[in-house]
């Protein structure tokens, strides 16, 4: 990352990140890792804490919103995305990264994540997945699997469960990870890697619940991760192969970058009357004289 | 001649036919033959077919208000030659290229009564003669307009060469067309000599509309996102703003819904740009939520609000002033706002510059009403009023560097406290929409809540400090006070003129609002301690601004002239009213 608006010069430090306020988490909650790997990632990447953005969602991910540095805004339940891409377009020397359960986002705001795919918006977008509502005690999800009885579904799920990797990968993303919050090592690498795209990067966290989820724990997902780097020559630029290679999510399960177009070309860069101004939208706010356009009305 | 010192063109047809073009280069050409317009178009929420029209009111002074009769109807359909004939003036003139059209008995009693006189031009087979296609018959008519009028040929030559002239394939066949109308032998019309004043000049002035002015206000206040999802009478500022984007650098976008829209512009003005979106109803009640999270994390935020006929979908195309509580109720919780309305063309470039200062020193929403008739209605402007100084108050320079992060909700006296930008400063904190403490952090402590709601409510007091009185428009001393505000200022203001002249001992003047919320109430309160009689007039139902002055210093209005039919008030409406005919409305 190039230097910050507030001229501070030294590298990124992992302390920079941190907060004195408690975690209000449950033990063993997979947002611990999430939130360190997230750190780790950003200290890697030279990403200080006054060069980013951190936009939560309403869930219990988003409780994490004060417990770590950076700027941050703890927006609405599903509109965490569309605050992001907003954000986004208007100062491109803030790294916008936005986190969502999987109820704020493949429920409630799911358009808002078809908006920022479709847009390619600078944004990193961290899927929470963790097959339930948390904070609202543990209702389902439209990832909770069918039959399972969750708060206010005693006789099990009747709705067919939405596959996210299929669903973001129909819509033609530029970029589309999975990684598991059981594995710092493999989150760090996966966030790198999805700092470094240009454009909106998808990323799905297979996230414990140890309170609610009881059906697919942490030792669960463990024994069925599989990093598609220990594939031998896996070409992430095939969009056919990552939906091959994902369908799965019951015996193999697999992590990693999916799928990655390189040539990816970010919101911002689509813009035709965008293209040779060098300024930032938050530069340009100052008096601009309309008389030429008012004169077209004579 | 009518009374009403105006004359009145309605130009009529089916959807689709062009009428809005022939409406603006007639406007265009009066405009230069040295008078003054109001463009006002009524049209069903269709692409093709159904009746519309364009209506010009023009004089030798300035106009902004419609009327509801005409004296002249130009048909360019046999739907729209019906359905207007009952619309016309006593001693109304119809021109129309309906082949033989069959008048009902009711029709032709109409037509007795108003002595109202009609000419056939055979345009399509004239305009065929000069050279033209069918879509030409309209030129046709145009001229024919024009000598009716008793104008020069010239000027509207001049004009549709002007139009026509990156059309040079076109441009011949149109000259001669409008030639060929402007020499049609009257049977039944004798022209009108339109002559109100000797000194007219030719005139230079600008004719748009108010979301025109709106987006132009809007740019040269420094707005460098525009967002929005399409809804009448909002949407022609995003198609304008996306016709200019190139010479304005401004990101404009539709984005998949109005809750992405006020989300993305929260995004935006968090990061540090102005951004503005525009809706209506139906769209700004998905934007509530939004409204109440950037009231919430001290977010500016400015939407307009452009209203019509609700509830529900309503009526599309028509206006209405029945968003007031909507604007002023919406959202959850309890927040300081403010909301503002445009009224005129000069409001309509000035509002939205004040409405972007507010929302940036207050951290607020700012909600800014306008409606389908001053959105779409299209005003003669002699030049734009003076912008207003961009304040961004902001923390700025060497005052970044000695921000505490419990700075950014600091509390204060004025309940504002320092703003600053992400990336700008070391000190870093979060905009949390859950109750929090001066840095951000989530609280639920009774005190340290109370203390936070507390700071947030008395910007409330501090704005209202701020912001101006009404305007008191129109006679010091008056035997009435109209109560008003948003396009209703301008047919009252039409009206003041032609019946305070008239009526010396009866005339009347208008308190106008402009800022809305809070509510400003020294003068109120002058006018009620004077026992001043006051009669709100709205384009409402229940007297939405009336009912807020009543709650907040408990004067009830005796007399209120209230109108929703999704017409806007029209000259003859608060003529009759002075009168004591009223009686549809109130």
């Amino acid at each position: 990352m190039a230097d910050c608006d507030c001229g501070d010069k030294s590298h990124a430090h992992f302390a920079d990140y941190f907060s004195a306020n408690l975690y209000t988490w449950c033990t063993n909650c997979g947002n611990y890792g999430i939130h360190a790997a997230m750190k780790r990632a950003l200290v890697e990447e030279n990403v200080k804490p006054c060069q980013t953005l951190l936009c939560f969602d309403i869930g219990c991910n988003g409780n994490g919103a004060d417990k770590i540095g950076g700027y941050r805004y703890h927006g609405l339940h599903g509109r965490t995305i569309a605050f992001a891409c907003g954000a986004s377009v208007a100062n491109s020397r803030v790294k916008v990264i936005a986190f969502g359960g999987d109820g704020g986002t493949l429920g409630e705001g799911i358009n808002h994540l078809v908006m920022g795919i479709r847009g390619n918006f600078n944004v990193m977008f961290i899927l929470h997945n963790n097959l339930n509502y948390g904070l609202t005690t543990g209702q389902a999800s439209a990832t909770t699997k069918p039959g399972v009885k969750m708060n206010a579904s005693p006789d099990g799920i009747t709705f067919e469960p939405i596959h996210p990797m299929r669903f973001v990968l129909s819509l033609m993303p530029t970029f589309a990870a999975r990684t598991f919050s059981g594995d710092i090592h493999h989150m760090v690498k996966t966030f790198q890697a999805g700092l470094n795209h240009k454009g909106f990067s998808f990323i799905e966290v297979l996230q414990s619940c140890p309170t609610y989820n009881r059906m697919t724990p942490h030792e669960w997902y463990q024994q069925r991760v599989k990093d598609v780097d220990d594939l031998k020559n896996y070409d992430a630029s095939d969009l056919e192969n990552a939906l091959k290679i994902s369908e799965d999510l019951e015996k193999e399960i697999r992590i990693g970058v999916l799928y990655q177009n390189k040539k990816s070309m970010p919101f911002m860069e689509r813009q035709k009357n965008r293209i040779k101004v060098k300024s930032d939208l938050v530069d340009e706010v100052k008096a601009f004289d309309v008389g030429k356009l008012f004169d077209k009305f004579r | 001649m009518n009374n009403l010192n105006r004359l009145t063109i309605k130009i009529s047809g089916e959807s689709g036919q062009g009428i809005n073009s022939i409406g603006e280069v007639v406007a265009k050409a009066l405009k230069r033959s040295g008078f003054y317009s109001f463009g006002y178009r009524e049209y069903p929420s269709l692409i093709k077919g159904g009746h519309a029209f364009h209506q010009i009111d023009f004089s030798d002074h300035a106009l902004n208000s419609p009327s509801r009769e005409s004296d002249v109807l130009l048909a360019i359909s046999r739907v729209s030659l019906h359905e207007y004939l009952p619309t016309l003036r006593e001693n109304g003139q119809v021109l129309h290229l309906v082949d033989s059209p069959e008048f009902s008995e009711k029709e032709e009693e109409i037509i007795k009564a108003k002595k109202i006189k009609i000419e056939f031009l055979p345009a399509f087979k004239m305009a065929s003669e000069a050279g033209g296609n069918a879509i030409m018959s309209n030129v046709v008519m145009v001229g024919a307009l024009w000598k009716h009028l008793g104008l020069d040929l010239e000027v509207i030559s001049e004009l549709i060469k002007e139009e026509f002239a990156d059309k040079p394939d076109m441009l011949d066949a149109n000259v001669a067309c409008l030639k060929k109308g402007f020499d049609f032998a009257f049977q039944k019309l004798k022209n009108l000599s339109v002559n109100f004043s000797k000194d007219i000049k030719r005139r230079d002035d600008a004719l748009l509309t108010g979301n025109h002015l709106l987006a132009l206000g809007a740019v040269a206040a420094g707005v460098r996102a525009y967002f929005a999802y399409p809804m009448t009478p909002s949407s022609s500022i995003l198609s304008y703003m996306a016709d200019i984007s190139h010479e304005t650098g401004v990101l404009v976008k539709q984005l998949d819904d109005e809750i992405s829209v006020a989300q993305a512009a929260i995004g935006a003005m968090f990061a540090g740009t102005r951004a503005l979106v525009a809706t209506s109803g139906g769209g700004f009640d998905l934007m509530t939520e939004s409204v109440s999270l950037a009231a919430m994390t001290e977010t500016p935020f400015v939407s307009v609000l452009a209203q019509r006929p609700g509830p529900s979908t309503g009526m599309p195309t028509w206006t209405a002033a029945g968003d007031l509580n909507l604007a002023l109720y919406s959202g959850h919780g309890e927040f300081a706002r403010c909301v503002l309305s445009l009224g005129d063309s000069d409001s309509a470039y000035t509002v939205i510059q004040k409405a972007f200062n507010l929302a940036e020193k207050y951290q607020i929403p700012v909600i800014v009403m306008t409606e389908k008739q001053i959105a779409e209605s299209l005003f003669q402007v002699d030049k734009l009023p003076n912008d207003i100084e961009i304040e961004r108050s902001l923390v700025e320079g060497s005052d970044l560097k000695n921000l505490a992060p419990s700075d950014r909700f600091k509390i204060t006296k004025s309940g504002i406290s320092p703003r600053w930008l992400p990336g700008q400063a070391d000190a870093m904190f979060v905009a949390n929409s859950d109750e929090h403490l001066e840095d951000g952090t989530l609280t639920e402590e009774a005190l340290a809540s109370l203390e936070m709601a507390n700071k947030r409510m008395e910007k409330l007091k501090t704005l209202e400090e701020e912001i101006p009185e009404p305007v008191l428009i129109g006679p010091e001393k008056a035997s009435c006070t109209l109560v008003s505000w948003g396009s209703t200022r301008n047919t009252i203001c039409d009206v003041m003129e032609l019946w305070n002249e008239k009526h010396p001992k009866k005339a009347f003047n208008l308190l106008n609002f402009e800022y809305l919320f809070p509510l400003r109430t020294e003068k109120l309160y002058t006018l009620i301690s004077k026992k001043q009689k006051m009669i709100l007039v709205e384009n409402n139902y229940f007297g939405q601004l009336g009912n807020l002055i009543t709650q907040v210093t408990g004067y009830k209005f005796e007399k209120r002239f209230l109108k929703y039919d999704g017409r806007p008030f029209f000259v003859e409406d608060l003529l009759e009213f002075l009168q004591g005919k009223e009686k549809i409305y109130g």
